[in-house]
C-alpha cells in the first residue's frame, strides 16, 4: 500500500500539528500566558522565535498552545455533528415515512442558513466560549451528515443483504446497527475529513470575530485579532498564526482528498 | 416548468417559517435575562421593566413568536436598542453595499478561474495543470480573513494602493468606491475563485472529449476558437448551479470580509449588532440573510431546471 504523495504531506503535516497540541506543555519554551513588558512588540530572534506580542508574550507559545483549540474544536464538533447526524439521518432513511419527514425538515431548515451566520447567532446567544464553539460548528455540520446517511440508508435498505437479515428475523435496530451503518461509512468517513478542515476554519472565524475562545487563552482567530492593531510595524503577529491556520487547513484537505481517492468509489 | 416552480416555491414555505423560529428562538437561548443582558447590570428596574414590556417577554413564547412575525409580514422589523431606529431600515441599508460586495467578488472570481480552468484542462496534467490545482488547493485553504489581513499589509500599509477600510457611496464617488471596494471583492474573490477554477477544469476536461468537438476540430476550426467558443459554451450549466451556491455562501463570507475592512453591510451588522446586544437587529439580518440564502438556492434551481429539462422531468 503506496501513500500517494499528497496524503503523505497531508499525513505528515496533521501530524505536526496534533504533536504541537498534545506536547504544547513541553514544546513551548515561555508561558502562553506570561506578559514580559520587557519583550513586548519584540521582532523575532534568538528569545522569541516568532517574536513577541504587544504584552510581550511569546508568539511561537501561544502558536503551539494555539494548536490545541484549533484541534478540539475541529475534532469535537465533527465528531459529535458525525454521531448525531448519521443516526438521525438513518433512521429516517431506513425507516421513512413520518420519522424522516420530521427529522429531514428540522435538518432542512439548519441548511437553510449559510454555516457561519447560524454558528454566529448561536455563539451570540449561548455566549463566546470553547464548548459553545463546538456546540455551535456541531449544530451546522449536523445535516451535512444527516443527508449523507440518510441517501446512503435509501440505497442500502433494499439490497439483498439487509433482505436477508430481515428473513432471518432480526429486528430492525439491529439490522440498522450491524448491516446498514458499517456498510454507509466510507463516504461519511470522507465527509468527516473534508469537514474537518472547514470546522478548524470556522473556528478561526469565531476566535478572529471574538465570539469563539476568549483571550488570554490562545487560539490562532483570536492572535489574528489582536494582530489587527499592530499591521503597519509588527507584522509578524498577523504571519504566524494565518500560516498555521492555512498549513494545517491545507494538510486535512490533502489528508481529506487522498481519503476520498481511496474510499469513494464514485471521485 | 410552470409546475415545477409553483412546487418548489410551495415546499419553501416550511422553511422558511422554520429559520423565522430559529432566528426568533436565538433570543431565547441567552443565558439570563436577555433584557438585562441588552441593558447592562447598572441599569434601573424602571427602564428594564419599559423594555421588557417593549419586547413583550412577559407573554407566553409562542404568543410572542406570533406576533413577531406578523409585524414583519407587513414589513415591521421593530427598533434597534441602540439609538432605537427602524429595524427594517437599518437592515435594507446594509444590504446594498454588501450586494455591490458580493457582486465585485463574484465578477473577480470568474475573471481569474475561468481562464485559469480552461488552460489546466488544455494542458492536462502539464506543468501548467499541476501549477493551477496547487495554487487552488492552497486557496481553498487559505481563511479569507487573513488573506485580507494580508492584502492590507502588501496593498494599503507597505505600498498605500488602496484603503484599508470603509466605504464610499458609488455615486457620490465611482473612483473612491472601486478603490474601497478593491480589496474586499479580491479577498472574497480569490476564496471563491478556487472552487470555480476546479469545477472549470473538470468541467472542461469531459466537454473537450465529446464528439462535437472533435467534428469542430474536424472541420478545421483553428484550436483557439474550438476550445473558447464551442467548449466554453458547454460548461455553462455547471457553472452557472456552482455561481448560484457561491453566492448564496458569499452570504456568509461577506460576514467576516466586511469586519474585516469595515464594509458597512450587513454581515458587519450583525457582528456589531451581536456585540451591542441589539437582538432586535441580530434576529432581523439572521432571518433575512436566511431567507435570501434559501431564495438564491431555489432561483439556482430553476435556472438549472430551465437549462437542463432532464431535472424538471426526473
Amino acid at each position: 500500500m503506496m501513500m500517494d504523495p499528497r496524503t503523505a504531506i497531508g499525513a505528515a503535516i496533521v501530524a505536526v500539528v496534533a504533536c504541537a497540541a498534545l506536547g504544547a506543555p513541553w514544546l513551548a519554551p515561555h508561558d502562553p500566558n506570561l506578559p514580559d513588558f520587557a519583550a513586548a512588540l519584540a521582532p523575532p530572534g534568538a528569545s522569541h522565535w516568532f517574536g513577541a506580542d504587544d504584552l510581550g508574550r511569546d508568539t511561537f507559545s501561544r502558536i503551539v498552545h494555539g494548536a490545541r483549540a484549533s484541534l478540539m474544536v475541529g475534532f469535537l464538533s465533527v465528531a459529535g455533528a458525525l454521531v448525531l447526524g448519521t443516526s438521525l439521518g438513518l433512521i429516517a432513511g431506513y425507516f421513512g415515512g413520518l420519522a424522516d419527514a420530521a427529522i429531514m425538515r428540522v435538518m432542512d431548515v439548519l441548511f437553510a442558513f449559510p454555516g457561519i451566520l447560524l454558528a454566529l447567532g448561536i455563539t451570540a446567544a449561548l455566549g463566546p466560549s470553547l464548548s459553545n464553539a463546538i456546540l455551535a460548528i456541531a449544530v451546522v455540520n449536523l445535516p451535512i451528515f444527516a443527508r449523507l446517511a440518510r441517501s446512503q440508508a435509501l440505497v442500502i435498505r433494499s439490497l439483498d443483504y439487509v433482505e436477508a437479515r430481515r428473513a432471518l428475523g432480526f429486528g430492525p435496530l439491529s439490522i440498522l446497527v450491524s448491516t446498514v451503518l458499517p456498510n454507509a461509512m466510507g463516504p461519511i468517513v470522507v465527509q468527516a475529513s473534508l469537514l474537518f478542515a472547514s470546522a478548524i476554519i470556522t473556528e478561526s472565524y469565531l476566535s478572529f470575530l471574538g465570539l469563539g475562545v476568549q483571550p488570554p487563552t490562545p487560539t490562532w482567530g483570536n492572535m489574528l485579532r489582536g494582530a489587527i492593531g499592530f499591521l503597519d510595524m509588527s507584522a509578524w503577529l498577523a504571519w504566524f498564526p494565518g500560516i498555521a491556520i492555512f498549513a494545517t487547513v491545507l494538510g486535512f484537505n490533502l489528508l481529506g482528498d487522498g481519503l476520498r481517492d481511496r474510499l469513494d468509489p464514485r471521485a | 416548468m410552470t409546475r415545477y416552480i409553483a412546487y418548489r416555491v410551495l415546499a419553501l414555505v416550511p422553511i422558511l417559517l422554520g429559520t423565522s423560529f430559529v432566528s426568533f428562538g436565538l433570543i431565547h437561548l441567552v443565558p439570563g435575562d436577555p433584557v438585562v443582558a441588552m441593558l447592562g447590570l447598572e441599569a434601573d428596574a424602571q427602564s428594564i421593566a419599559a423594555l421588557r414590556a417593549k419586547l413583550a417577554l412577559d407573554e407566553p413564547f409562542l404568543l410572542q413568536y406570533v406576533a413577531w412575525l406578523s409585524n414583519i409580514a407587513i414589513g415591521d422589523f421593530g427598533r434597534s436598542i441602540q439609538g432605537e431606529r427602524p429595524v427594517a431600515a437599518l437592515v435594507f441599508t446594509a444590504l446594498v453595499p454588501s450586494a455591490q460586495l458580493a457582486l465585485a467578488a463574484l465578477a473577480v472570481s470568474l475573471l481569474i478561474a475561468i481562464p485559469t480552468g480552461v488552460v489546466a484542462a488544455r494542458h492536462r496534467n502539464g506543468p501548467k495543470d499541476l501549477a493551477a490545482s496547487f495554487v487552488a488547493l492552497c486557496g481553498l485553504s487559505l481563511p479569507s480573513f487573513w488573506l485580507g489581513v494580508l492584502l492590507i499589509l502588501g496593498l494599503s500599509v507597505h505600498v498605500p494602493l488602496f484603503p484599508s477600510s470603509g466605504y464610499v457611496p458609488p455615486l457620490a464617488d465611482p473612483l473612491g468606491h472601486l478603490r474601497h471596494l478593491a480589496l474586499p471583492a479580491l479577498t472574497l474573490g480569490a476564496a471563491l475563485a478556487a472552487a470555480t477554477m476546479r469545477m472549470t477544469r473538470a468541467t472542461m476536461i469531459e466537454v473537450l472529449r465529446a464528439d462535437y468537438i472533435r467534428t469542430a476540430r474536424a472541420k478545421g476550426l483553428p484550436e483557439r476558437e474550438v476550445v473558447w467558443r464551442h467548449a466554453l459554451r458547454n460548461t455553462t450549466i455547471p457553472l452557472v448551479t456552482l455561481v448560484g451556491i457561491q453566492l448564496g455562501q458569499l452570504l456568509g463570507g461577506v460576514v467576516v470580509t466586511e469586519t474585516v475592512f469595515a464594509w458597512p453591510g450587513i454581515g458587519k451588522l450583525t457582528v456589531d449588532a451581536i456585540f451591542a446586544r441589539d437582538y432586535p437587529v441580530v434576529q432581523a439580518t439572521i432571518l433575512v440573510t436566511a431567507a435570501l440564502f434559501v431564495l438564491l438556492n431555489l432561483a439556482t434551481d430553476i435556472a438549472y431546471a430551465m437549462l437542463d429539462p432532464r431535472i424538471r422531468l426526473s
